[in-house]
């Protein structure tokens, strides 16, 4: 008897071992894939545009859910993680998520500062990484990471565009020829800052433009009158500027107190896409200025994307009123498309084929999967088509057809001013009008 | 070459960033010297107060004056409030106990804030005149700022020096066992000296939210260098903290416009590294 208790014990427990160990992921986990969302929830990135990235990727698993999930029986079960603004917080976070709430896939990371880190570590461990917002080409470049993908554009094109965006209005707007236009280049002192701005000095030389000053600073300071000060030593026409926000914001005060004046002002994403925010801090005073982010969907003309795109931009200025009533379409900023579409890539292109073709999601099914994307221009709602660089590529896992467009703040609302095929305004005003405080003449 | 009208600006705007500097490590050093605890969350309750100014003036439409007026109160009744709560029960626990309640009070203070205000930037939009001297540039803002400053630091001396409760607090900052001895209640003098600490904060509030956006993570940015102040100033001693914070005001400034921003902090930090090694009491020591 004794013994053949033994046998059912042993073969009981071979049946349930043999049940863990057969699991076509896809069937077996009750229809459901986990996606942890790595975005800052406090500290200064989450006014940054961290908090609305998560609410543009929240948006779309839920609409994806009240569809019926991925292929229309997968649903997604949403954990999400909080970076702080801390990089060691952000490395933290990812472990909880991949090790101890299993998820499937870590998508989000907003900060470039918390994405280097943070892609190699994820990648050795034969993870799956989405990253929808850090923008840094350290991420990616010459690390050939396997796992790791990035619908955004990189920060070069964010530095090239802004740069060409000048030269092109050079001789209208200036009255001077590309060689004759002094720029200055002030960025934070990360990745993403540095990134930019190293971008920005390439092409402003490439395109012959004089670089009178280049310089960092940390986000953390408390003063920057004394870079103030330097600018307008250096007198600029045309100031590029990468930050995050409360520097941005300090910066911003300490110029107009201290008469700094320049002709073009070029922010790149993060606080300067904030403009509901800015316009809160500085009011009117924001008229002219500039930022470059992947286009907001909501400012692409509906006619230059492919069939039933545009609806999806609707659903998700719809969906964004509940967080944030009383903005206006004309002021959402870019960063909710970024969570909303590139979440929506994954979920509408990588998973379904991940699944259907390659056996499940896993890492390896996913990763295939994402190389084979191949979504023309006007595929997705910001614009831009996706293609993954190979393995093997300088920028292995980044979008090639991903476009970073320059936007003017043209009567309170933001407007695409280029490149060409996204801009929403064929004449932009290009210069700060007459009416700020940091207008030259 | 820098233009020396350029370097001119540098110094006078390090002498106004000093000016906002003293005035928080004097709230700092003033609370240390008397009741020997650190407050790593002073920046924090300067925040608190900064909100205050905020909604009041922002939202509620109140006068800046007014405002700032509420701030002090409120940073005396906080200072206060964090004596009673979280500093009186632990007056007698290990240094390291009262420096891990004082970080717990400052996690809580940017929590609270997050939850109840969010991370949004606000800020307090004030329109003030430029002013141009000499082809210098100067912020109105941070001109009145640094008068104020002055003038608070100036009360806060002749309050130490002429009045009854001021003596007493500089009595226990000199000897605390001896003013026990001689009858005096040091409780008292405690929670007073925390009040005076609080309104400090309150009033470097009101002067700091006319320049700078609040968030909940305010202090990040000036707590490190306040307490640097204080430590190269010497903890507890008034002087010294007012003369380290026109040093590393003006070391920022001067160092941003001659070689660069984030060297001018690099050059700050190296200086106050040396200075502990040299003089770990500080510039001005007063203890062993």
């Amino acid at each position: 008897m004794k013994s053949v208790r033994m046998i059912l014990a042993v073969a009981l427990a071979l049946a349930v071992g043999a049940l863990g160990v057969w699991s076509p992921r896809a069937d077996a986990q009750a229809q459901t894939i986990k996606i942890g969302l790595l975005y800052d929830h406090s500290g200064p990135f989450s006014a940054a545009g961290s908090l609305n990235c998560w609410r543009g990727a929240k948006m779309i698993i839920d609409y994806v859910n009240e569809k019926g999930g991925v292929l229309g029986k997968y649903k997604i079960v949403q954990v999400d993680g909080d970076s702080q603004s801390k990089a060691e917080v952000a490395i933290n976070e990812a472990e909880r998520l991949l090790n101890v709430d299993k998820v499937d896939i870590l998508a989000g990371v907003y900060s470039s500062a918390h994405a280097v880190p943070l892609a190699e570590k994820v990648d050795k461990q034969k993870k799956f990484l989405w990253i929808t917002t850090a923008i840094a080409d350290a991420v990616l470049k010459d690390r050939n990471l396997q796992y790791t993908f990035r619908p955004q554009p990189n920060g070069g094109l964010f530095g090239e565009n802004s740069v060409q965006y000048v030269a092109h209005y050079a001789q209208e707007k200036l009255k001077k020829a590309p060689r004759d236009v002094r720029v200055a280049i002030i960025y934070e002192d990360g990745p993403y800052g540095t990134g930019v701005a190293a971008a920005n000095e390439a092409e402003a030389k490439k395109q012959g433009m004089q670089v009178v000053l280049k310089e960092g600073f940390s986000i953390q300071a408390p003063d920057l009158s004394s870079l103030v000060t330097k600018l307008r030593a250096a007198r600029p026409d045309v100031l590029y500027h990468t930050g995050y926000a409360p520097d941005i914001a300090l910066f911003l005060r300490q110029a107009k107190e201290q008469g700094l004046r320049v002709k073009i002002y070029i922010g790149h994403g993060a606080g300067h896409s904030q403009l509901p925010k800015l316009k809160e801090a500085f009011g009117t005073e924001v008229e002219g200025f500039h930022t470059v982010d992947p286009p907001a969907a909501q400012l692409i003309d509906p006619k230059k994307l492919k069939p039933g795109v545009a609806e999806l931009t609707q659903e998700m200025l719809k969906r964004y009123k509940t967080f944030e009533p009383s903005i206006p379409a004309g002021q959402v900023a870019p960063h909710v498309s970024m969570g909303f579409n590139n979440m929506w890539i994954l979920l509408n292109d990588v998973l379904p084929r991940a699944i259907q073709k390659h056996g499940g999601f896993s890492a390896e099914a996913l990763a295939k999967a994402a190389r084979e994307t191949d979504i023309p221009e006007g595929g997705t709602m910001q614009g831009y088509g996706v293609k993954f660089h190979p393995l093997g590529h300088a920028m292995a896992g980044q979008n090639m057809r991903a476009i970073a467009a320059v936007f003017q703040v043209v009567d309170g609302d933001f407007k695409h001013v280029y490149p060409p095929v996204v801009a929403s305004m064929s004449a932009p005003p290009v210069l700060l009008p007459a009416s700020s405080p940091l207008f030259a003449r | 070459m820098i233009d020396p009208i350029f370097l001119a600006e540098a110094a006078v705007n390090g002498l106004l960033l000093g000016g906002v500097l003293a005035l928080l490590a004097l709230g700092l050093n003033l609370i240390f010297g008397v009741i020997d605890i650190v407050w790593i969350a002073y920046v924090d309750l300067v925040m608190i107060c900064m909100y205050a100014v905020y909604f009041l003036v922002q939202v509620y439409g109140w006068p800046i004056w007014i405002g700032s007026l509420a701030s002090v109160g409120l940073g005396a009744l906080l200072g206060i409030a964090v004596h009673v709560l979280i500093i009186s029960p632990i007056l007698g626990s290990a240094p390291v106990n009262q420096l891990l309640a004082t970080g717990g009070l400052l996690f809580f203070l940017q929590s609270f804030a997050t939850f109840l205000w969010t991370t949004d930037h606000r800020s307090v939009r004030l329109t003030l005149p430029t002013l141009e001297y000499g082809g210098m540039f100067l912020s109105f803002a941070r001109l009145v700022a640094f008068a104020v400053a002055l003038l608070v630091m100036l009360g806060l001396f002749l309050f130490l020096r002429h009045t009854y409760i001021g003596t007493a607090i500089r009595a226990v900052s000199q000897d605390r066992e001896a003013m026990a001895l001689m009858g005096a209640n040091p409780r008292t003098v405690y929670v007073v000296t925390s009040a005076v600490g609080g309104a400090l904060a309150g009033v470097a509030a009101a002067l700091l939210i006319i320049q700078y956006s609040v968030h909940p993570f305010f202090g990040a940015a000036f707590g490190p260098l306040t307490f640097m102040i204080c430590v190269l100033g010497g903890l507890g001693n008034m002087i010294g903290a007012f003369v380290a914070a026109f040093i590393m005001s003006e070391i920022i400034s001067i160092g941003g416009v001659v070689w660069s921003t984030e060297m001018g902090y690099v050059i700050a930090f190296v200086i106050f590294i040396i200075m502990i090694f040299v003089r770990p009491g500080g510039l001005f020591a007063r203890r062993a």
